[in-house]
């Protein structure tokens, strides 16, 4: 059982953004779900525990792994799955994959074959290993992304925002991967996607602006929640009143006409109806606390 | 629209900081040349004026390439901002105007483009006000500028220039939306620059080579080559003529471009030509996911591993790219463009020497090889972050130091194929050729020596170089900076160590003869040093190199730690500490073991000696009588040792009571002389003075001996002396002796840094007298030191080498493993011979008691036999028309190519392996040059070996400008037809005309030549020539027979340019008189010009040709100030039966006395060509206009 433990990690890039807030997380094997709204500091997390970028502060161990002073070894364990995936020109999938993973360390030609193909059957591009990975769609490259995070079982692997650009079968092929391997290995999961996290976390984090406003399993995120959540069709008109008379947590489209959803402890009658919270409840609660029309 | 985008453009860029250091850089560059004596940047020497209309011109047009380089940064960014940025399809689909935009941001780029330029109008109008205050360069040294100096060269160069290269590069940039692309555009323009002006480098193609150069540079130097210095300090390039043609043209082809690329661009994207893998929807049974078993191991093999694989994706990256294929493409049309070039020398081939192909591909590497490696040492290092994917590679457990040496590698691994590409087409062309010589080895050799490390270090040095900055494009000026910059930076503050300068080192240069010869030794060691140089630099990279997320170079350094593990730690101390020792070893042998001295220093030494020892100059000093030597050369060791026994004779008319020497640095010097003391010994400059007991008395004698040793230690910062080599020693007597007495040679000749050390204007050679009996007494080779000797030595080489010395030879022995050899002269000869000692094959041939002999090496026999034939001729014509040959031999000794000329000693004529042993003669018939240096050489055994000029002015006119009006009589003895003189005389003519432009005294009359090359041999030629041509070759030759009789190896006086005209007088009917003033006396120029020529049939079925002729005859002064002067000459006039003007069809002569004559003669058949002076016998600085194609009148 691997630990992962980030304590009170601090950045403030140099034009003032503060990208990360004095965040701290504890994790353990199985997949961990990162949620927050674009430019909350996801990546920038990422990336930092990924070796790639410095805290000005705090710390991030793995196990006995210091990753600010010993990154290398952080590395020999590490899949990443960055949000941007490139790649050369001119080189075959099946190439890529094998650079990489003799970069990873996997010096045993015949093993390193061995595991190549098998992660390219995983990814569904046997067939197109041989073909340069610059003409592949965007999926497919995704897919050579995710491979690459799977070589050699790592024992921590960070995927932001992985399932950008997949279809939707892919998408489901690839979490049942991700299920499978995270049962025995630590899984960040970076995204926007509340779907997501409900599918296949068992843990997660909310960040917002930095900071983790939330932390823990999804399904006691929406217990909290339990019996506060209210919705109700309203007019267009009529939102502006709503959003001073009530803490609003979500407003969206449903047939052309705006459903709002509010946080109370008590029914606010007015004809609003009880509703199962949902994570997306949970998400906008925690990253909307000012109940602003969002 | 147009004004939104075009001041958006400068907006945008004006705010980046780019603009602003190239701008900065290129003002510097031309602020050092102006105000620096360091540096130079073109020519501003003599009498031009540093900030000169011409010298301006001349920044202008050499910066132009520099400002290729901003061109595509500028052009590419305009072109391509939206693109980048991914904001094309939001601004794409904007109601914008399609030529507002397009034509708005391409004229934004081309003035922003040209603001760095401004560098070159900045830098020097500050150099020019700052200098002289600043007291760097004398104030005399600047001129005022004029508007039209600035306004010129900025729509002349600059603008026209920028614009040709921004059409391309926009329209590149454009169309294909990459950067790569575009700088092989860049690179494309270079490479056509260059193309077009290697094929057409001769001067018959002046016309085709001014038009093709797409920045004119070459159009200017052609326009301006035979501007005098007025001209030059005067005349800024100007609208007209092949300047303004070139950018006409070149303008016209650029507008073409752009608007082919205007109306072929749209704002719809191109549907990507992506070729599209087509999924195939397979729904697979979804299996649990288990790896199969591999195991990661980190240890030695996994870092070569990863070496190996970093290496394989960079360097195959690389080769399957297409500007890898274009650039080896065009490399390899560059080096065939070469080829068809060939290796021309005065209208003749070389044979396709190993050597000669190495050079081509030395010079085609060097600045080809080192673009490639620029370039892709950023396209390397910034790859990952380009194609998005170095956030994986860097969070991958690999060491940063092996993913560089793998680029550093990579960037080796290209370099190094183009050269075994070109190495493959240099042997493939010497094969076709029928050349079988064909030395894999010396390539290989030569590869290994020079370009290989050469590459490894710019390949290391580049990335670290890129690392460090962040920044590609700043990367890559730096880099280029860096290289080339630093040699600009350290001449101005005097640094000229090789271990400073990148890449520095002695030079290399096979020789057939001598291999790689004397600078090997030390070349290999500082290519250890840079090479080990490099590896730290790349250690340093692999440090410094942030993954991840680019920061800044603080924030480099305050993680670098974080980099550091402990094998890199090893590997930077142990690479650090070896560079430490190389680098000790080599300062131990280049500053201690050996020294130099920087130019700086050593013009303050030559100040100091000359404020020192000037009042020894000119004291009575005694002439060598009689000389012996004993000469071992050493060639494997490059020692020799000499012991020279000498009888010193007092001809002065007061007695001598010291002996004044300087000894040279190099050579470990035994003075033995009798009955004196050392009363002087300074070892600065080697000054000694001996002071005789009882003073030499006139006509009395003093035998002395001098012990000479030379010991090669170590290697030195450069080179060093070729003298003493291991095949193919080449000393002459005043190497192997110290000088004697006060030598001017050794004073500072630049007037105007003799001014700035307060110097007094140098003494010029004597002026021309036949009064002064002192100056008579001298000749202007040996200066006093002696007249005319007799040499005996013995000199013994090892065995398996002949030794050469001055005379016959008497006897010839072995000893100890050492061939021996006694010579000695059979007529007392100039104190001037050469000991010459190599592996030689000879050939020899005997003629009226005269042994011929070519020594020669064995790599070279093809021109033997034409040498010995030519050499054969030339005493044919010398012995019947000059009078009788002294000695019994004529040899003539192949040298290496170090130096490529050849020399006159009496009898021996040493001669480079580069000229005439190596030049293709198979199909030449008629007069060549090989045969032309060995029939002036000879004709040296005459004119300065039997009778020389007095050391006054005018003296060198009577051994060089006989000497080749010699070789051009035996020359016209073979010759066909009077054409092939014209074509052979065109070179003298150049010569003279370009020479004259780069005096930095004062041009004189030739028979006042003060040793001034161009006058003596280019002048010299020309003049005779048309004097024989006008008076008759008899005549001439009587005049130089009686002369020769008169003063044949006479030492009291010798004889004055003053004497030959006396006797030349008497041979010039007085109708020519006119000529001995205008050749000899005055600088006489003609400007002759063919306006009309047409011809008409006549009923006598003959052809009548009417000419409208021009001719001005032109005086001109010292510095080229001009007038004209009234004519009353003998022109020729005439038609050619071919367009080739290889058939003189008819020719008359006629008296010219006004500018402008009509001429009517009649021809037998139809014409062709007609013109004046159609045999180029006068000087004109415009032949050209002499000719015209002959119109018909039916």
């Amino acid at each position: 059982m691997s630990h992962l433990s980030i304590n009170n990690l601090s950045k403030t890039y140099p034009n003032g953004v503060k990208a990360l807030d004095n965040v701290s997380i504890e994790l353990e094997n199985g997949m961990f779900g990162l949620l927050g709204p674009n430019g909350a500091g996801k990546s920038s997390l990422m990336r930092t525990i990924a070796t790639l970028q410095d805290a000005d502060t705090g710390s991030v161990t793995l196990d006995d792994i210091n990753i600010f002073t010993q990154p290398e070894e952080l590395r020999k364990v590490l899949g990443y799955l960055p949000q941007e995936f490139g790649v050369y020109p001119r080189i075959s999938a099946e190439q890529l994959l094998n650079h990489l993973a003799i970069l990873k360390g996997f010096t045993n030609g015949k093993e390193r074959k061995e595991m190549v193909k098998y992660l390219l059957d995983k990814v569904n591009l046997y067939d197109k290993r041989n073909k340069s990975v610059k003409g592949f769609s965007g999926g497919m490259k995704q897919r050579v992304g995710i491979a690459q995070a799977l070589i050699g079982n790592p024992k921590l692997i960070i995927v932001d925002e992985p399932t950008a650009g997949l279809d939707p079968s892919e998408r489901n092929r690839f979490y049942n991967l991700l299920a499978d391997v995270g049962k025995e290995v630590i899984v960040i999961l970076s995204t926007h996607i509340v779907d997501d996290v409900r599918e296949l976390c068992t843990k997660m984090a909310i960040m917002d602006q930095g900071q983790i406003v939330y932390q823990g399993a999804p399904q006691e995120s929406l217990d909290e929640l339990k019996g506060m959540v209210y919705q109700k069709i309203v007019s267009r008109d009529s939102l502006e009143e709503y959003a001073v008379n009530y803490s609003i947590i979500s407003n969206k489209m449903v047939g052309g006409q705006p459903v709002i959803h509010i946080l109370s402890e008590t029914d606010p009658g007015n004809g609003f109806e009880q509703v199962r919270p949902n994570l997306e409840d949970v998400f906008f609660s925690k990253i909307n606390t000012a109940n602003t029309l969002v | 629209m147009f004004k939104t985008f075009f001041f958006g453009e400068l907006r945008y860029s004006l705010r980046q900081p780019m603009v602003y250091i190239f701008l900065l850089i290129i003002g510097l560059l031309v602020f050092g040349a102006t105000a620096s004596d360091n540096v130079t940047i073109g020519g501003a020497v003599g009498n031009v004026y540093r900030n000169s209309p011409y010298t301006l011109g001349q920044y202008t047009s050499i910066m132009t390439l520099f400002g290729l380089l901003m061109a595509t940064a500028f052009f590419n960014y305009a072109a391509l901002r939206e693109h980048n940025h991914n904001f094309n399809e939001i601004l794409f689909t904007t109601p914008l105007g399609k030529a507002g935009y397009f034509f708005g941001r391409f004229f934004g780029a081309l003035i922003l483009g040209t603001v760095p330029m401004l560098g070159i109008f900045l830098g020097m109008i500050i150099g020019t006000y700052v200098a002289p205050v600043a007291g760097w360069v004398d104030a005399e040294r600047y001129t005022s500028f004029t508007a039209e100096m600035f306004i010129n060269n900025y729509f002349l160069f600059i603008l026209p220039n920028m614009f040709f290269a921004g059409a391309i590069i926009y329209g590149l940039a454009k169309k294909f939306k990459s950067t790569v692309i575009s700088f092989v555009g860049s690179l494309i323009i270079v490479v056509v620059y260059a193309l077009a002006g290697s094929l057409t480098s001769d001067i018959e193609n002046e016309t085709i080579a001014g038009l093709t150069d797409i920045f004119a540079i070459s159009t200017y130097d052609i326009t301006t080559k035979y501007y005098t210095s007025v001209e030059r300090n005067t005349l800024s390039p100007g609208f007209s003529g092949l300047l303004l043609y070139n950018r006409l043209l070149w303008v016209g082809i650029g507008t073409i471009i752009l608007l082919l690329s205007y109306f072929s661009f749209s704002f719809k994207e191109k549907s990507k030509k992506v070729k599209k893998t087509v999924e195939a929807k397979v729904v697979k049974p979804i299996t649990a996911f288990s790896l199969p078993k591999a195991t990661s191991s980190f240890s030695a093999k996994t870092e070569w591993l990863q070496f190996k694989s970093f290496f394989a994706v960079n360097f195959l990256s690389i080769v399957k790219s297409v500007p890898f294929k274009i650039l080896s493409l065009f490399s390899v049309i560059i080096i065939i463009g070469d080829f068809v070039a060939g290796f021309e020398y005065f209208g003749l081939k070389s044979y396709p020497l190993t050597y000669k192909m190495l050079d081509l591909i030395n010079e085609n590497a060097e600045i080809f090889v080192t673009i490639i490696v620029v370039f892709f040492s950023g396209e390397l290092v910034w790859r990952d972050r380009g194609s998005k994917i170095n956030e994986v590679i860097d969070a991958t457990p690999h060491t940063s130091f092996t993913s560089l040496a793998a680029k550093a590698i990579s960037l080796v691994g290209i370099a190094s194929i183009i050269h075994i590409v070109l190495i493959f087409f240099s042997a493939l062309y010497q094969l076709l050729n029928g050349f079988t010589r064909v030395e894999f080895d010396v390539y290989f050799l030569d590869f290994l020596y020079g370009n290989f490390p050469l590459y490894m270090v710019m390949s290391g040095i580049m990335i670290f170089v890129q690392v460090l900055l962040n920044n590609r494009y700043v990367g890559y000026f730096i880099g280029l900076l860096l290289v080339y910059g630093t040699r600009i930076v350290f001449s101005i503050i005097d640094v000229e160590s090789n271990m400073l300068l990148v890449f520095g080192g002695p030079s290399i240069r096979y020789s057939d003869m001598n291999s790689f010869g004397p600078g090997l030794k030390g070349a290999i060691w500082f290519n250890l040093y840079w090479m080990l140089f490099s590896l730290v630099c790349l250690f340093l990279a692999g440090i410094l190199w942030n993954r991840g997320l680019l920061t800044g170079l603080f924030d480099k350094i305050k993680h670098a730690k974080k980099n550091i593990s402990k094998p890199i730690i090893a590997g930077f101390a142990l690479s650090l500490a070896a560079f430490i020792t190389v680098g000790s070893y080599v300062y131990y042998n280049t500053q201690v073991l050996n020294t130099y001295r920087t130019s700086d220093v050593r013009e303050e030494l030559a100040v100091k000696y000359e404020k020192t020892y000037k009042k020894y100059d000119g004291i009575p000093m005694p002439k060598i009588t009689d000389a012996k030597y004993n000469i071992d050369i050493f060639p494997k060791e490059r020692n020799a040792k000499v012991n020279a026994k000498l009888v010193l004779t007092n001809e002065n008319e007061v007695a001598i009571d010291s002996l004044h020497f300087i000894l040279d640095d190099d050579w470990e010097t035994e003075l033995l002389i009798p009955n004196s003391t050392k009363v002087l010994y300074d070892e600065e400059f080697g000054y000694v003075i001996y002071k005789l007991e009882s003073p030499l008395q006139p006509e009395q004698s003093l035998a002395i001996e001098i012990k000479n040793s030379y010991t090669t230690k170590g290697f030195k910062n450069t080179r060093g002396s070729a003298s003493i080599v291991n095949n193919g020693t080449f000393l002459n007597n005043g190497e192997i002796l110290p000088s004697f007495g006060y030598q001017k040679g050794g004073e500072i000749s630049d007037k105007n840094t003799r001014k700035k050390y307060g110097l007094p204007p140098k003494d010029r050679t004597p002026a021309l007298s036949i009064q002064d009996t002192t100056l008579l007494r001298k000749n202007y080779i040996t200066d006093g030191t002696g007249d005319y000797i007799n040499v005996e030595s013995v000199i013994s080489t090892t065995s398996d080498q002949v030794a050469i010395a001055p005379g016959s030879l008497i006897k010839k022995w072995k000893k100890d493993g050492r061939s021996y050899y006694h010579y000695k002269l059979d007529q007392a000869s100039l104190n001037f011979y050469s000991f010459i000692s190599a592996d030689f094959k000879i050939a020899s041939r005997k003629w009226n008691g005269i042994d011929i002999e070519v020594y020669y090496d064995e790599k070279h026999p093809e021109n033997v036999e034409r040498m010995l034939d030519a050499v054969q001729r030339s005493l044919e014509y010398y012995t019947k028309n000059f009078g009788p040959y002294y000695h019994k031999q004529c040899r003539i000794i192949e040298f290496p190519r170090y130096a490529s000329f050849a020399q006159a000693f009496p009898g021996t004529m040493p001669y480079s392996e580069a000229i005439g042993f190596v030049i293709d003669l198979e199909n030449e018939t008629e007069n060549n040059v090989v045969d032309a240096v060995i029939a002036h050489e000879m004709g040296h055994q005459y004119w300065a070996h039997q009778l020389l000029g007095a050391n006054m002015q005018g003296g060198t006119m009577l051994s060089e400008s006989f000497a080749e009006y010699s070789s051009l009589m035996t020359m016209k003895g073979i010759s066909k037809t009077p054409m092939k003189m014209r074509e052979f005389l065109k070179y003298d003519h150049d010569r003279y005309l370009r020479g004259r432009t780069g005096e930095t005294e004062k041009e004189l009359p030739l028979y006042k030549v003060e040793n001034q090359g161009y006058i003596h041999y280019g002048k010299g030629s020309v003049v005779l020539y048309a004097l024989q041509d006008y008076i008759g070759e008899e005549k001439v030759n009587r005049s130089l027979r009686n002369f020769l009789a008169e003063y044949r190896y006479k030492s009291d006086p010798y004889p004055t340019s003053l004497d030959y005209l006396r006797h030349l007088k008497k041979v010039v009917p007085d109708s020519l008189n006119y000529l001995i003033t205008d050749l000899f006396k005055e600088i006489t120029l003609f400007d002759n010009r063919l306006k009309e020529a047409s011809y008409s049939k006549k009923s006598n079925g003959k052809y009548e040709v009417s000419l409208q002729i021009e001719s001005f005859k032109i005086k001109a002064d010292s510095i080229g100030n001009e007038r004209k002067v009234a004519t009353k000459d003998w022109i020729d006039v005439g038609v050619y039966a071919d367009d080739a003007e290889k058939k003189l069809l008819f020719e008359k002569r006629i008296r010219i006395d006004q500018p402008k004559m009509n001429v009517r003669f009649e021809v037998d058949t139809i014409p062709a060509k007609a013109a004046i002076d159609p045999r180029h016998l006068l000087i004109d600085r415009v032949y050209n206009d002499n000719i015209k194609r002959l119109k018909t009148t039916e």
